[in-house]
């Protein structure tokens, strides 16, 4: 692996992301829009109810832009190459798929830490709401493990699209809005009907969220060994998939005629 | 020592439930510093196989070696020394031609890539569109804009796949003796596919012909045309056009009227000898003020594969 390779790729996305406003605009417009919807609401509850949900919320709304933005972004940037027809040239580059994956997960990242401080700030001037309050290394640790599976999810649909073409593109915006009812970002995991507890169980979100919403309300934070490992092993898997999919690609022919 | 070597090689596709041989157990080799002339009807199986050779299609069985080395345990080493160059596949339509040769450049690991990309343009005179994106160029400017990025690692072995087609006349001449230039000075070994038969014989000493699939010839320009005992023959009649007809008729000659006096015709040389039945017209009293004939060409061979193919699919 080379790091040269790694920033030409980087380079490639950032030329995208300058050159196409639409990528820009998408970075900033659908985060405000979700704030400013959730934060009038959450004013209007608090209003007419004693219930203190703007922390919750905000906090909910500010850590879950780790996940959406980073397994969207990944999904784009893949799509991206694959609606200019750059596939063919690109891996017929020196260019190897660990490159590929390394690049798109730190554009993810970039590009979800850039909305994070947007938010952080917006949240903080309109609000007062500062995401710090529940401590920086514990924050680190959320973004961390939410930052571990969004990458688990973009690779996952990357791979899918990789295998089966365009067809499936409009996973690349859906998948992550599947996960998040079941992700608990806003309400407990007991507010969940119960056939849906055990899906959220199986995600490590949840007990991100869950966690969130503990530190803020002043109780100790339960560990959160178990959700890191099975982001980690979500990770794992994922990259696998992806690797396979691209091994299937070529072996069925798909990365030559860009389907 | 072997630019590249294909030994056995195959590739089939699922389709539709079907299983489609595209490549059934070719081999060849390119010879260090050849243009290699890679030619069939479209299916033949060109694109397929230099999709193996790429890396973008994976073989089912068979070996290839690029400039003697494994390509998939070497990946790194093989794909730094080649490159690639087809008229159909872009460049990411998003950024601008400089944009687009930068990330190549780095992907490639070229160093003083600013000098490179210079070097690159001029030679194929894409310097004044610099800065326009690729969405934005006319077919000829993006497939010199792909030439470019082709040379940009000044490879040691390039695929082109048509990649001259879009251009005009002009530049096509202008880009086929750049590939002449840089065959011979760096030694550089070209896999070159094209439907303009004109272009093969200016550039390739060699060529393949492939046909469903397999490699049904092999051999210089020159020697393939001596396969084709076929000739063209035009007459510009002035009197007795009717019996010529008959005459041509008679001895089983098809001909075709071009207009009211020029008159084709076609003739094998195993079963027709030139001579004789020049000897025939004139002695019936048959006279033109023109004969035109048109030896075999590299086109005729290619069209014949290709009614063949037609043929036997009917």
């Amino acid at each position: 692996m080379k790091c040269y390779r790694v920033n030409a790729l980087l380079m490639k996305y950032l030329y995208i992301s300058l050159n196409r406003f639409d990528r820009i605009f998408d970075l900033f417009y659908w985060p405000l829009l979700d704030f400013f919807i959730w934060g009038f609401m959450t004013m209007y509850i608090q209003k007419v109810s004693d219930l203190n949900l703007i922390s919750f919320i905000f906090g909910g709304i500010i850590l879950w832009i780790f996940v959406w933005r980073a397994a969207q972004d990944m999904v784009v940037y893949v799509l991206e190459d694959k609606w200019s027809r750059n596939v063919y040239n690109l891996f017929c580059s020196p260019m190897m798929l660990k490159e590929l994956t390394i690049s798109i997960i730190l554009l993810g990242l970039i590009r979800s830490f850039i909305v994070f401080i947007f938010l952080s700030i917006i949240a903080f001037i309109i609000y007062k709401f500062t995401i710090l309050t529940v401590g920086i290394l514990i924050l680190g640790f959320f973004v961390l493990i939410l930052s571990i599976f969004a990458w688990a999810v973009g690779l996952f649909i990357s791979g899918l699209i990789m295998r089966y073409g365009y067809r499936i593109q409009v996973l690349a915006w859906s998948v992550v809005w599947i996960i998040q009812p079941f992700s608990c970002v806003f309400y407990p995991l007991s507010a969940l009907p119960a056939w849906a507890q055990p899906i959220s169980r199986m995600l490590p979100t949840t007990y991100v969220f869950e966690g969130m919403r503990s530190v803020l309300s002043g109780e100790t934070l339960p560990i959160l060994i178990t959700p890191l490992i099975s982001s980690i092993v979500f990770f794992i898997l994922a990259a696998i998939f992806f690797h396979r999919s691209v091994e299937k690609a070529k072996k069925k022919g798909l990365l030559a005629k860009n389907e | 020592m072997y630019a590249i070597q294909v030994r056995n090689l195959m590739k089939s596709f699922k389709q539709k439930k079907k299983i489609v041989e595209a490549v059934k157990g070719i081999s060849f080799s390119v010879k260090k510093g050849e243009i290699l002339g890679f030619l069939g009807p479209n299916g033949a199986g060109k694109s397929t196989t230099i999709n193996m050779l790429t890396g973008l299609v994976t073989p089912d069985a068979g070996e290839i070696k690029i400039l003697g080395l494994d390509p998939i345990r070497n990946w790194e080493l093989v794909r730094n020394s080649t490159n690639v160059a087809t008229a159909y596949e872009h460049l990411s339509d998003v950024l601008t031609v400089k944009q687009n040769l930068k990330v190549y450049a780095k992907l490639y690991g070229v160093k003083n890539y600013n000098e490179k990309i210079q070097e690159v343009t001029d030679l194929f005179k894409v310097n004044h569109i610099l800065n326009r994106r690729a969405n934005k160029l006319s077919s000829g400017e993006h497939t010199r804009m792909i030439l470019a990025k082709s040379f940009l690692n000044d490879p040691k072995v390039i695929f082109m796949d048509e990649c001259t087609v879009g251009l005009d006349p002009d530049v096509a001449e202008h880009t086929r003796q750049i590939i002449l230039d840089y065959n011979r000075d760096r030694g550089c070994s070209i896999l070159f596919t094209s439907h303009y038969m004109y272009e093969v014989e200016e550039l390739c000493k060699k060529v393949v012909f492939m046909e469903n699939g397999k490699i049904v010839k092999i051999g210089t320009p020159k020697d393939i045309k001596k396969t084709m005992t076929n000739q063209t023959i035009e007459l510009d009649v002035v009197r007795n056009r009717p019996k010529l007809m008959s005459l041509l008729k008679n001895k089983g000659i098809n001909f075709m009227c071009l207009d009211k006096n020029l008159i084709s015709f076609q003739i094998d040389s195993k079963e027709h000898n030139l001579q004789n039945i020049l000897n025939v017209i004139t002695n019936n009293k048959i006279s033109f003020k023109d004969i035109h004939i048109k030896k075999p060409t590299l086109d005729d061979f290619f069209i014949k594969l290709a009614r063949k193919k037609r043929t036997k699919r009917k």
